[in-house]
């Protein structure tokens, strides 16, 4: 007997045609779900999204097809891996089937799913259909019984399981009857459908109705499957198409990078009102989003009782889509007033909890952005309906007016380098580095001390740095994230006229965010510059040899990652092999770390608001730092300190933990 | 046109501001250069009683709009009694506090005389060429302007509260002119149907000349009281405020708040007790006229902008500074 078997055993070859004809129907039903949604996006304005296709490729690989994100949470992951790679492997073998039915045997009368092959093709599609089926079981009972909080049940959940399930289902039970009735002995490789057709054992007697049960087993199999396709077109298992495309039209800017309104003097409007106003990119984020939560179980702001979830936001958006394309469909006037987006689809509440730390977008399996849309339309809050709280208008002009967050004023920038032997680079004129002291290591007197202990620290070492003194203004980064990128484009041109005006090209800080805006952000206005963090440097002026720390430090510390330094410009280790270069410290990590790190709550333009909802972020980073039972926090990041050294204050933590920041600590280990 | 300086007293519920007293002060000043003399105007209902208190301070004549209409604060009905009175009268000078009803009025006020308006001003004097020349601060108090109002008239000024010294009172009577107030009530657009106010007879903070200021070092919301007894010992104009962390821990509610995300105060004197001067706290009164700071830690940043520092506990300095400070007012 030649190991093989006969497509279209026992349903008739005649069902050739009608398989045919539903799958056509099929198609043009799935087409005509799929364009909707792509005449949505086409509403968004234009992006190119098509540069460097390689790399697109790559992480369409690794995101997609090897599951890299998904797979950090190992449940829903291999689960999820099961299912995936098992309806891939299973879609393939229905492929090759098609090729040798409609190409091979139609023209050349040649079989090639024969012998071994067939026997291995066997095994292969039997093991995956199996892994699929497990995938599917264990995710539904994930979602019906474990019932993660992350998760919300539509019945689109229930139905695509469900659909999955019987479509798997009754294709081995499909092949169990076969085989119950063939029983050609080779079928021991399709191993699922072997032990199934021992349930179906054939007597002489009943055969003719076993095969009749063949015959309705493949056609509910054949319509399910059928209606699995049709179905994806029209719910969230569309992502089997957009997740892909998310992944392969993914953002390569830097994470913390936001994009500048261009030409923002022409402009007649600002930011999002409207969903027109997003770019087909950003509408597309909203259709490739699965639900799945992790975002929200990483927002800090979520996890601290605030209105905001990036889920909700993302959802709402494609709810608003949708909406809108049922308002398009019935042919009514698509430039018809529409309410603005912000405080009516997201309300003003959850677009201002918002920290821009970026735990949802390091977690989104398909790449989902969400800062981009949150600052897009705080931009229309503030630059079209000027809606923002007294806290945040007080901001404003004092930075218009001084160039600082606070009412003190400019003149007095410089004074805390008053007892210092230090030169402005007005001054001294020749430096190999621009030494940029920020807002908070300006002003602040906290923060001051952090300053200091950096310019002592460089000092040490020997470098060649001035500061600007009174010239030096705010990078504009806060403002930018609250919306106001006009205040945001004005500092930022001013800054980088006088750094081209001192011929600067390298540029020290010790703050992240001014970090991230000039490394990130400044060449949008063609400033283009060498960048370090204070702890980049400083580790290599150890690595150098420039910088001795000889005196011990006794203590067990932990490192608490800034969003903008590790998240967002991927600096872990730097700080953290600091820490390790001073003797008889110890460091222990929370557990929150790294690109999982918790926000300190101050990101985003947050240190200027109230935090009057919820538990305070800040005092749940001092309880997670209070359970790793370090009386030392360090941070690399005036806004950390100050909300960790608050939150220690406020929960009366004083006599168990201090926070510092890594110079201070390095200051001590000279 | 007159040389004469009017100024519009205000009270709120009977209670007349002490910004009125203040302005009759510089009001005197300005007349012994212009020549002419000082009028108060006073608008509400039921107010008569109120002249008393303005008597003694330099003005020879009061304007008493008593109306109905003019029971509870409205711009526009002020605004038609005080244009009206001062079409008839003509002062050369008409100032006002800058007081949030003061800054809603005055520049309406000025938009129906067609005359020039400055605003939140700290000095006023009389220039050479006569004309009444006043002191603003902008870019927060880095630059001071002086404004003049060369052609139009009257010259308006809001003075901004607290700023200018309260004169002593002395015996001379104020000629009482009663004005008719025609306004009906029915032709107002805006009508005050409720006054919905916050718990506590508190003085707004914005508006106190000595704030007794409380920080997460008070510990507990009961020991607030002893900054209560302090403020009480100082008298009227004397009010409690806290740190943001003070209202952050429960101590103080939030409209006590000093700070960059509260209120923004500049009283003659803050006393901050226990509060370690975080900067989002000295953006909200480092410019009170003196500060005085009173903490165990000596290292504590609020000692940098303080004029007075007393390195000691709260507890044991702020009943005796309340006790010398009755007895110093008892002396009066």
């Amino acid at each position: 007997m030649e190991i093989t078997r006969e497509i279209f055993w026992n349903v008739g070859h005649w069902v050739r045609w009608p398989v045919y004809g539903l799958g056509l129907i099929v198609i043009l039903i799935f087409a005509y779900g799929l364009i909707k949604r792509i005449r949505l996006w086409r509403m968004g304005k234009p992006e190119n999204r098509l540069d460097n296709i390689p790399r697109r490729i790559g992480s369409l690989l690794s995101f997609g097809l090897f599951h890299k994100r998904i797979l950090k949470e190992p449940y829903p992951g291999i689960t999820h891996l099961f299912l995936f790679w098992g309806f891939l492997v299973l879609l393939l073998g229905t492929f090759l089937i098609f090729l040798q039915e409609d190409f091979t045997k139609l023209l050349f009368d040649k079989i090639f799913i024969c012998g071994n092959f067939y026997l291995f093709f066997s095994f292969v599609l039997d093991l995956f259909g199996l892994l699929a089926l497990i995938g599917v079981i264990l995710l539904a009972f994930r979602r019906y019984v474990l019932k993660p909080d992350r998760l919300d049940n539509k019945p689109e959940d229930l139905i695509g399981l469900i659909l999955i399930f019987l479509v798997l289902l009754t294709g081995f039970f499909n092949e169990g009857v076969r085989i119950a009735i063939t029983k050609p002995d080779f079928e021991r490789y399709s191993f699922v459908g072997w032990q199934i057709s021992k349930l179906f054992v054939s007597s002489e007697a009943s055969v003719y109705s076993t095969k009749i049960l063949h015959v309705v087993f493949w056609w509910i199999h054949l319509l399910l499957a059928f209606g699995f396709m049709g179905y994806v077109a029209y719910s969230k298992l569309l992502h089997l198409i957009t997740s892909p495309l998310n992944q392969f039209f993914r953002s390569f800017a830097p994470a913390g990078e936001v994009k500048p309104i261009p030409d923002i003097e022409n402009q007649e409007t600002f930011g999002v009102a409207k969903l027109q106003d997003f770019t087909w990119k950003q509408l597309l984020d909203t259709d490739a989003c699965t639900r799945c939560g992790r975002c929200q179980d990483n927002c800090p702001a979520y996890l601290s009782e605030k209105p905001l979830s990036p889920k909700k936001v993302i959802q709402d958006l494609k709810d608003h889509l949708t909406s809108q394309a049922k308002s398009l469909g019935k042919g009514e006037d698509a430039e018809k007033e529409i309410s603005p987006i912000a405080g009516n689809v997201i309300s003003e509440d959850e677009l201002w909890a918002c920290t821009t730390c970026g735990a949802c977008q390091q977690a989104c399996p398909v790449l989902v952005e969400v800062i981009d849309k949150v600052v897009d339309l705080r931009r229309y809050l503030v630059l079209i309906e000027s809606k923002f709280s007294p806290e945040v208008k007080l901001f404003f002009k004092n930075m218009e007016t001084n160039y600082n967050p606070w009412t003190i004023g400019f003149a007095t920038r410089a004074d805390w380098a008053k007892d210092l032997d230090l030169k402005t680079v007005a001054e001294k004129g020749d430096v190999d580095y621009l030494l940029f002291v920020g807002c908070a290591g300006s002003f602040d007197e906290r923060n001051r001390k952090v300053t200091r202990s950096l310019v002592r620290l460089l000092q040490k070492a020997g470098v060649n740095f001035g500061i600007l003194g009174t010239e030096e203004i705010c990078c504009g980064e806060t403002a930018r994230r609250m919306g106001n990128e006009y205040l945001a484009q004005i500092l930022m041109q001013q800054n980088i006229e006088l750094f081209n005006k001192y011929g600067i090209k390298k540029i020290i800080t010790s703050c992240p965010h001014c970090f991230n805006t000039f490394k990130n952000e400044y060449h949008q206005f063609e400033g283009k510059y060498q960048v370090f963090h204070h702890t980049e440097f400083l580790w290599s002026l150890f690595k150098e040899g420039k910088l001795r720390f000889k005196t011990g430090v006794e203590m067990t510390a932990t490192y608490h990652d800034s969003c903008y330094l590790g998240r967002h410009n991927n600096i872990y280790d730097a700080p953290r092999k600091l820490l390790g270069s001073i003797q008889n410290t110890s460091l222990v990590e929370m557990e929150k770390t790294k690109e999982k790190s918790f926000c300190c709550g101050a990101g985003g333009g947050r240190m200027w608001m109230e935090e009057t909802i919820g538990t305070r972020i800040n005092h749940m980073r001092i309880d997670q730092v209070a359970s790793t039972g370090a009386s030392v926090v360090a941070t690399a990041c005036p806004y950390c300190l100050t909300m960790l050294g608050d939150g220690i204050k406020e929960k009366g933590m004083e006599s168990k933990m201090a926070v510092y920041d890594l110079a201070e600590l390095l200051e001590k280990a000279l | 046109m007159s040389n004469d300086v009017w100024i519009v007293a205000e009270q709120k519920e009977g209670k007349l501001k002490k910004v009125s007293l203040e302005l009759l002060g510089i009001g005197a000043k300005l007349t012994e250069k212009t020549g002419g003399s000082l009028s108060a105007v006073l608008l509400g209902q039921g107010i008569d009683s109120l002249t008393e208190e303005l008597d003694g301070y330099g003005a020879s004549k009061i304007f008493v709009c008593d109306s109905e209409a003019l029971k509870d604060y409205s711009n526009e009905a002020y605004t038609k009694a005080i244009v009206d009175l001062v079409k008839a009268g003509n002062p050369s000078i008409l100032l006002g506090g800058a007081t949030a009803l003061g800054k809603d009025l005055f520049p309406r006020v000025s938009g129906r005389l067609t005359t020039g308006l400055a605003s939140d001003c700290v000095g006023l004097t009389i220039n050479e060429e006569g004309l009444l020349l006043a002191e603003r601060p902008v870019f927060a108090g880095k630059v001071m302007v002086d404004t003049i109002t060369p052609e139009a008239r009257p010259q308006m000024v809001c003075l901004r509260p607290n700023v200018l010294p309260v004169p002593e009172k002395g015996s001379e009577k104020a000629e009482i002119e009663k004005v008719a107030v025609e306004i009906n009530p029915q032709d107002l657009k805006a009508t005050i149907k409720e006054m919905v106010k916050t718990a506590g007879e508190k003085i707004d903070l914005t508006e106190a000349s000595v704030i007794v200021s409380g920080g997460r070092g008070m510990g507990s919301k009961e020991k607030f009281k002893v900054l209560e007894e302090l403020a009480s010992a100082f008298g009227e104009g004397a009010t409690v405020g806290a740190s943001r962390s003070a209202v952050d821990s429960d101590f103080a509610p939030h409209d006590w708040q000093v700070g960059q995300t509260g209120k923004v105060v500049n009283p003659n004197l803050y006393i901050a007790c226990g509060i370690s001067g975080a900067i989002q706290h000295l953006a909200g009164m480092r410019t009170s006229k003196y500060i005085v700071a009173i903490n165990k830690d000596p290292e504590a940043p609020i000692f940098q902008v303080a004029d007075y520092g007393i390195v000691d506990d709260l507890f044991k300095v702020v009943p005796l500074l309340a006790e010398e400070v009755k007895k110093l007012k008892a002396q009066d």
